[in-house]
């Protein structure tokens, strides 16, 4: 990676780091102040994060996501809402990442009410995160912002449902020239499909893209099963078959 | 370590074992997934924890409760969640993030308020939401998000 494109992918990090030499050489003491608070810091983050990480790889391995999707039809009543929190709070990623799984399960008939609620808790209500939340603000200040954001997201789900009358207008996709798709604006660089089958896959600029080389008939069904198991769904076949 | 962190890196370890003893390839699968995702986001979480070392150094804690204090608690809110509205980090850094400003004296009320929109509202994500769900449904569920997140900020000021 060129140093140009490592400061545009890590804008943050770099702006912070400027910001150090300008005080280092102005005020020693207080880039040293600053750097022993923000170690601080990263010293308590370290305590929490590989239960972060260990955790949100178990939900990956065991939720069985495509389950809670098939039992998330229309008629779902109380059971589909249930399901519809499991679903959003065990995923892991941001919320763009619940985008396409929210728009096949609309074509599959969820409905409205559902479809918000995977959506907002997908967002808010992480279980890893409430580890770190209890970590950094207290037990009691992560089970009463709990309590009050599942009510609120119920409410947010109910008012949309009766506003957009309970459908959301369906759109198609829009068609592309090869059979295989990756959308990288919902990519979340996971590096699955890569492993999986590097033929076809590669990371480019941290986002997967497709290699030039046209995907053999034969490699289809390995194709398939692997969008299949893509957190994100950014993999898009568009022949059905 | 307290003990509840204690508590949970056994709970957490035990449940890999079992994890692993179950079905080894998956769990590695998905390990590695997740570590890539992490990866992607070291950036930006060493970024945000250098900057609140600047913050709380620079910073002084009295213009802190001035301004994030308990005196103009409305407005204060209002602000923080536009700015966790237009904000793009990831949510596991702004949890020391908040912790750093309320050592200091800032309100939880606008902590809680920019946490929540920080997640639910996207201003970044918006026309991706809008491409997939039409601009009605986007519309909508940002607005009322913001809203609650407003709500239930003040009512956490309430409660606790």
């Amino acid at each position: 990676m060129s140093l140009y494109q490592y400061v545009k992918k890590n804008k943050m990090l770099t702006a912070v780091i400027a910001a150090y030499l300008v005080v280092t050489v102005l005020s020693p003491d207080k880039a040293l102040a600053s750097a022993k608070n923000s170690i601080y810091y990263l010293k308590e983050m370290l305590t929490v994060m590989p239960i972060i990480f260990v955790l949100t790889s178990l939900i990956e391995t065991w939720i069985p996501r495509q389950i809670i999707i098939e039992n998330l039809g229309d008629k779902s009543g109380a059971k589909g809402v249930v399901l519809s929190f499991a679903l959003g709070s065990l995923s892991a990623g941001p919320i763009y990442a619940a985008f396409p799984i929210c728009k096949a399960l609309l074509a599959k008939g969820a409905s409205v009410l559902n479809i918000v609620i995977i959506l907002s808790s997908w967002a808010v209500i992480k279980v890893p995160m409430l580890i770190n939340e209890v970590k950094f603000l207290g037990f009691n200040y992560m089970l009463v912002r709990w309590l009050l954001t599942t009510v609120s997201i119920l409410l947010i789900a109910a008012a949309t449902s009766l506003i957009l009358k309970g459908s959301i207008p369906q759109r198609s996709s829009d068609a592309s020239s090869g059979p295989i798709k990756v959308l990288s604006e919902y990519c979340i660089s996971c590096g699955l499909c890569v492993d999986a089958c590097s033929k076809y896959f590669t990371v480019q600029n941290g986002k997967v893209t497709l290699t030039s080389a046209p995907p053999a008939a034969a490699d289809l069904a390995n194709i398939k099963e692997i969008a299949e198991k893509c957190p994100a769904q950014a993999i898009i076949l568009q022949d059905a078959t | 370590m307290d003990i509840l962190t204690i508590s949970l890196w056994l709970i957490t370890a035990g449940a890999l074992v079992l994890s692993l003893k179950k079905d080894r390839s998956k769990t590695l699968q998905s390990m590695k997934s997740a570590r890539n995702m992490m990866k992607n986001m070291l950036g930006s979480i060493l970024g945000i924890l250098f900057l609140i070392g600047l913050i709380l150094t620079f910073i002084p804690p009295t213009l802190i409760q001035g301004a994030l204090g308990r005196s103009n608690e409305v407005l204060a809110t209002v602000i923080a969640a536009l700015a966790g509205s237009v904000t793009l980090i990831p949510a596991f850094v702004a949890f020391p993030l908040i912790n750093s400003f309320t050592s200091v004296g800032a309100s939880i009320v606008p902590a809680t308020a920019f946490l929540t929109t920080l997640t639910m509202v996207g201003i970044v994500t918006f026309p991706l939401e809008k491409k997939e769900f039409g601009a009605g449904f986007a519309l909508i569920r940002n607005a009322f998000s913001f809203v609650f997140a407003i709500i239930i900020a003040l009512l956490m000021g309430v409660i606790l």
